[in-house]
């Protein structure tokens, strides 16, 4: 019961997340309309189910008059660059220097403890802000302040994984063989904590996606010709009395999108642990 | 006693950090492609106009010695003016802190009870079927970030029930007392009794958004250490002495498993400090979150930076006060 429940899960979050990928792949092909075209006759348009609407526009249409459907689908497709992009590179600064500090410890060690010190004393949203001040606006200036926020996320839980696998027997062993210290990294810890490192990755994605649409949000995300969540939702709120859901739309899509990363994420955490999955028996 | 001299050595240890985040905000915030000076004049200005006052801002000498100057400065309490809105920068952030700080302690307490309350439930559940049902939603919960909260509560009780106020801090009507800054402090102060119950009105929604975002974690902590804490002998022990269950989980194992809870909310503190930020642009909160936004918007460097350092300071001394507390109410650590 348990374990089907666990699979079922990792299921949907595994389905969300492709339905993400997709909608942002395809958006050309699947959008109903062209996003940004604007027909100022046919403004806040209710949803086709609601009393007034119009079965060419599913979810209605926004204060300009544009189909919230199908920038809800183009928006899918910022997301998701943003989700992947920043999510591997925070990945691999901050599992490099965590590999680095849990491998070697001692001074290098000590360094990189007091970086990932420094950073934390920010709060996140307060250090990305002020990244997007230096950077400007950009989707790939997004990218960039995520990876520069997010890589302590790693930094921190991974490198006191590397502190319990540096002292397995195997790497010891491996040492003796004479392997030397790029070849133990490489072969023996950084296979032990790839589960973990999985687990890191898919969650982060759901955070890289909150941040990007909180900072679209407040006007410093993608450059304002792109179509972000974000940006539909600082729209909505301006019309959350007359059309409500331009607002709830984007809202549901970021829901959507985070729940089945962190749905694949915990599910995934829950099956690639070795130690869970034995204390679950 | 001892409280203090934990806290004490903590808030020294705090100290480089904070000069390290000071000189990296204040490197980062020189080598943007905005200039200062020339944002700092009218728009007609000319290019000779614009280098006296580059020369005036000390802005031609090398970077080590700008910091120098800011930071000789900084310790007189001279944080420079905002280059928007031509004000003195500490007294912005003077004004703006307490209504920031106390939408945070709101949905701290938020985030603490229902954290604790859900905590709860949860072991509870435990080794029933309910517990899977309540652990999927503890997930789906936790993928709803503060912001998304925020909105929702806007649109339920704001526009579809209009119950509760959703802008600023207090009714337009009314007339704000300032004693100390701190609104709910200053209305009860001067015996406001209309201004308390409006400023309390104003704060449900914000410190209910941020502070359920925050509290699902807690919930998952507690009950995780819930679970170690009753593989421990003591528990079995207090089960054969014939105490009752809940007289067990409340008077024995409560009490230890707060203990990890407790590091997790000094650690959530940083990011629920850093959420109060989007919370008071959203519900127009006229806290600090908002001058940041505004100032970052501005491009108003004097701002930025001394905002920046000032969340940095609120998160180095909360931890630092939390650390100590763990310190002294961990018995382990006591001994030594």
């Amino acid at each position: 019961m348990r374990r089907w429940w666990h699979s079922a899960r990792v299921l949907v979050g595994l389905g969300l997340a492709i339905a993400v990928l997709i909608c942002g792949v395809l958006a050309p092909l699947i959008a109903p309309h062209d996003p940004n075209a604007q027909d100022l006759l046919a403004t806040l348009q209710p949803a086709a189910w609601q009393a007034g609407g119009d079965s060419t526009h599913l979810l209605g249409t926004d204060s300009l008059g544009r189909d919230v459907l199908a920038r809800l689908i183009y928006g899918a497709r910022v997301a998701i660059t943003v989700a992947l992009a920043a999510s591997f590179g925070a990945m691999v600064i901050g599992s490099a220097l965590a590999y680095l500090a849990g491998y070697f410890g001692g001074r290098v060690d000590w360094l990189i403890g007091r970086a990932v010190d420094v950073w934390m004393s920010f709060p996140p949203v307060v250090l990305s802000l002020i990244l997007m001040t230096g950077l400007g606006v950009g989707e790939r200036n997004v990218i960039f302040a995520i990876i520069l926020v997010d890589w302590t996320r790693f930094c921190r839980v991974l490198r006191s994984e590397v502190l319990v696998v540096r002292r397995r027997d195997y790497v010891a062993a491996a040492r003796l063989v004479g392997f030397s210290h790029w070849q133990t990294l490489t072969r023996e810890i950084v296979p032990a904590t790839i589960p973990l490192l999985v687990t890191l990755l898919t969650l982060e994605m759901g955070i890289a996606i909150v941040v990007e649409a909180i900072l679209s949000f407040v006007g410093l995300g993608v450059s304002p010709d792109q179509i972000a969540w974000g940006q539909m939702i600082a729209d909505g709120r301006e019309a959350i009395y007359q059309a409500p859901w331009t607002l709830l739309a984007p809202v549901l899509a970021i829901f959507l999108a985070v729940a089945g990363f962190n749905m694949l994420g915990d599910g995934l955490r829950r099956s690639l642990d070795v130690r869970m999955v034995e204390g679950r028996e | 006693m001892r409280l203090l001299a934990s806290l004490t050595r903590r808030l020294l240890v705090a100290v480089p950090i904070l000069l390290v985040v000071s000189a990296l905000l204040f490197t980062a915030l020189r080598v943007l492609p905005v200039d200062p000076a020339a944002m700092s004049m009218p728009p007609n200005a000319t290019r000779a106009e614009i280098e006296q006052a580059r020369i005036q801002m000390g802005l031609n000498k090398p970077l080590p010695v700008q910091y120098a100057i800011w930071l000789g400065r900084a310790a007189h309490g001279d944080f420079g003016q905002s280059i928007h809105l031509r004000r003195d920068a500490l007294r912005l952030v003077a004004e703006t802190l307490p209504a920031t700080i106390e939408l945070t302690g709101a949905a701290m307490l938020v985030a603490g009870i229902l954290g604790v309350a859900g905590g709860l439930l949860l072991f509870a559940l435990r080794d029933r079927k309910a517990e899977l049902v309540a652990e999927t939603a503890t997930t789906v919960l936790m993928s709803v970030p503060e912001f998304i909260w925020a909105l929702l509560f806007i649109f339920i009780f704001g526009v579809l029930l209009p119950v509760l106020p959703f802008t600023g801090r207090l009714a337009p009507s009314l007339d704000r007392p300032v004693v100390t800054g701190f609104l709910l402090l200053d209305a009860v102060l001067v015996g406001r009794m209309d201004v308390l119950m409006s400023a309390l009105a104003h704060m449900v929604l914000p410190a209910l958004a941020l502070g359920l975002a925050f509290s699902t974690p807690v919930m998952r902590v507690l009950r995780a250490s819930l679970l170690d804490v009753y593989h421990e002998d003591y528990i079995r022990q207090a089960r054969l002495r014939g105490l009752s269950e809940t007289r067990i989980l409340l008077r024995h194992a409560l009490k230890n498993a707060f203990l990890p809870t407790l590091t997790l909310l000094g650690v959530q503190f940083g990011f629920l400090f850093g959420g109060s930020l989007l919370i008071e642009v959203i519900y127009s909160y006229p806290g600090m979150g908002n001058l940041m936004v505004d100032a970052v918007r501005n491009a108003d460097l004097p701002v930025i930076q001394l905002v920046g350092l000032t969340y940095c300071v609120v998160v180095l001394f909360i931890n630092s006060v939390v650390d100590g507390l763990y310190q002294v109410l961990n018995p382990r650590l006591r001994a030594r």
